[in-house]
């Protein structure tokens, strides 16, 4: 139990840096854009961020090991194309599904293996499973697109409950799973103590083998259910859709201050993390910042969210 | 990967055997031709692809594909055209992944003495037997006309700009301004990029609409990023008339159904017929022009039934019936 205690405490405190720094955006931009603090937009931002947590936060699992998966995207690409080719041969949604988190999974279990039993680096492996998936994909789907989804099977991307959108749901749903999973279980002490230092968690009874295979299977699984929200969403998918998503996901986790080298960070993070950057988009189209310059602010926000996030630490470090 | 190399290697085969025959017959049957496209991700370079297959399947030539594994990318279809020089096909079907960065392997190609067709993006230097294509200037026009004219005249617009300082885009949008130019009353409230992807398209559209209480008309640069704007449209239970550019099989199905408006046919399958007839005639002695630009033309309701026939049923029309000397 000694294991958690470190973390939840540094954990508070980034907490509450992070949520000044999305206060400051929002406050920031209620000034410039009237459209910005309605309540339409509040749920039309978190609805765009619901896609990214989702494949950030199984990524975040990775990151706490100190490890990576670079094929997330290439995994919704393929999860999606073979979800929806299923439901559109056999009608059925819920086949449909099975498929698109079987795939995700599968994919997952494949990365794990390669890293924690072959011991190739997570890098590596999860870059070579990219292009395998690329290749597969745009093998399998030949450049067309498929389109056109059931409308039962729609609803977990297009859908309302009342009044809310349903990927905010599952946004909020899966934050709670897994910050229980990561806090709360030995499971997610266990994640941790690795990513610290792998050896040492070894020695002291840690199954790293199995707690590695462990997250990519979470990561892939969670890919496969972004793919499902994807198709959901758009109601067509093709083989290219993936490439657009991958480096988002990473920088959520980052921004959300988990740390590369593993053994820091919160699944909290994660979600202010993917909240700030759909904000960023959604502010620079509120703004109409001329695409010119979208680029540019992007890259500038990032970087002054994570700099103002280390000023903050280190503030609040040497009192 | 391993599939696909063993994919290239029967391809290597095929090239290879093609290339043998051909130095036997020259100038009848039998020459093979080396197809470069940009992706295997975009329907339009498939469409493309079956297009050039068609005509030398009906040629009686041998075309062989070669596509960068990693879309768009400039140092694969670098090393893939030098691959190919040494191999010397009898002809070289070329559409650059960049218009600008590919000009030094067009060089390559034109010193080893490979006629070569540039197809859909015009390369910016080398020498070409033709360029055959469509105008992404002329498409931007007139669809951007055909949908204000559908708007009535009048109106608020959203354009979404796909990948920033690519030729097709650049073009499109010239084409989208200077059509608003004849239309005072049609307004052009915000254009934002969405990078050709749908997903984006769908997100910036539910941005804007947080704007913008009253849109009439999308105009989208492609087809993907018009049908994001079409669900995002329908998710907040708003109307307005999208309008895309390619005349992909999606877009056809969307405006039958009355989802879309129209799209600019960016006709793929002819510029892939007439791409390879370029080159095979070239390599038969017969007379090619040194420019083939395609009228644009606007596929909606009105016209659609002759789009609507799978790609793969398809068959290259005549040389005369396309090209006039």
């Amino acid at each position: 139990m000694n294991l958690s205690l470190p973390h939840l405490t540094t954990d508070a405190r980034a907490i509450v840096y992070r949520l000044f720094i999305l206060g400051l955006m929002c406050f920031t931009l209620s000034l410039v854009s009237d459209a910005f603090l309605t309540l339409n937009n509040v749920l039309n931002v978190l609805r765009q961020a619901s896609l990214l947590f989702l494949l950030a936060s199984g990524l975040t699992l990775v990151v706490l090991t100190a490890g990576l998966d670079l094929s997330i995207g290439a995994n919704v690409a393929m999860s999606a194309c073979l979800a929806g080719s299923v439901m559109k041969a056999t009608g059925s949604p819920l086949l449909g599904v099975l498929v698109g988190l079987g795939c995700g999974t599968l994919i997952g279990l494949i990365n794990g293996y390669f890293v924690a039993f072959l011991r190739v680096p997570p890098f590596i492996a999860t870059y070579g499973m990219l292009w395998i998936l690329h290749g597969l994909t745009y093998w399998f789907m030949d450049g067309q697109t498929i389109y056109g989804f059931p409308k039962e099977f729609r609803v977990i991307g297009s859908g309302y409950w009342f009044g809310i959108p349903v990927p905010i749901y599952l946004m909020l749903v899966f934050f709670a799973i897994g910050s229980v999973f990561i806090t709360r279980t030995n499971y997610g002490h266990e994640i941790y103590a690795i990513g610290a230092n792998a050896n040492m968690a070894h020695l002291s009874g840690v199954p790293v083998k199995r707690r590695l295979v462990l997250v990519y299977v979470v990561s892939g699984a969670m890919a496969g259910l972004a793919s499902l929200v994807f198709l959901a969403r758009l109601n067509s998918a093709e083989g290219d859709i993936g490439e657009a998503l991958t480096l988002p996901a990473i920088a959520a986790v980052l921004i959300g201050g988990t740390s590369l080298f593993g053994g820091v960070g919160t699944l909290s993070g994660t979600l202010v993390g993917a909240i700030i950057l759909t904000l960023v988009l959604n502010a620079m189209n509120l703004l109409t910042i001329s695409a010119n310059w979208q680029p540019l602010v992007m890259g500038s926000i990032v970087i002054l969210a994570v700099f103002l996030d280390t000023i903050l630490r280190k503030r609040m470090g040497s009192r | 990967m391993k599939n696909f190399q063993k994919h290239v290697s029967v391809k290597l085969l095929l090239s290879a055997t093609a290339f043998f025959c051909a130095s036997f017959n020259a100038y009848a049957d039998g020459e093979s031709i080396a197809v470069f496209t940009k992706n295997q991700t975009n329907p339009y370079f498939q469409v493309v692809r079956l297009g050039a297959e068609a005509a030398a399947k009906q040629m009686n030539a041998k075309s062989t594909n070669y596509i960068p594994t990693k879309p768009d990318s400039i140092p694969e279809q670098m090393s893939q055209v030098e691959d190919v020089i040494i191999k010397k096909p009898d002809a070289i079907f070329f559409i650059p992944v960049d218009y600008k960065a590919m000009g030094p392997a067009v060089l390559k190609m034109n010193a080893a003495n490979i006629p070569v067709v540039n197809v859909t993006d015009r390369s910016e230097i080398g020498k070409f037997v033709s360029f055959v294509g469509a105008s992404d200037y002329n498409l931007g026009l007139e669809t951007a006309k055909h949908l204000f004219k559908a708007m009535g005249g009048k109106g608020n617009v959203i354009a979404l700009e796909g990948v920033k300082g690519s030729l097709t885009n650049i073009d499109r949008m010239k084409g989208l301004v200077d059509a608003q130019k004849e239309f005072p009353e049609i307004k052009l409230l915000a254009s934002q990029p969405a990078n050709y992807q749908r997903l984006q398209a769908l997100q910036v559209m539910e941005n804007l609409m947080q704007t913008y209480p009253k849109i009439d008309g999308v105009f989208a640069a492609n087809d993907a990023m018009a049908t994001g704007a079409i669900e995002a449209l329908e998710g907040a239970n708003r109307k307005a008339l999208v309008s895309g550019i390619n005349g992909t099989k999606e877009a056809i199905d969307a405006i039958k159904s009355g989802a879309m408006l129209a799209t600019g046919d960016y006709s793929g399958f002819l510029q892939g017929c007439i791409g390879m007839m370029a080159a095979i005639r070239h390599l038969r002695g017969l007379p090619v022009n040194t420019d083939i630009v395609f009228p644009a033309t606007v596929i909606d309701k009105t016209n659609l039934q002759k789009e609507d026939v799978p790609v793969e049923k398809r068959m290259c029309p005549k040389w005369e019936e396309v090209v006039k000397s």
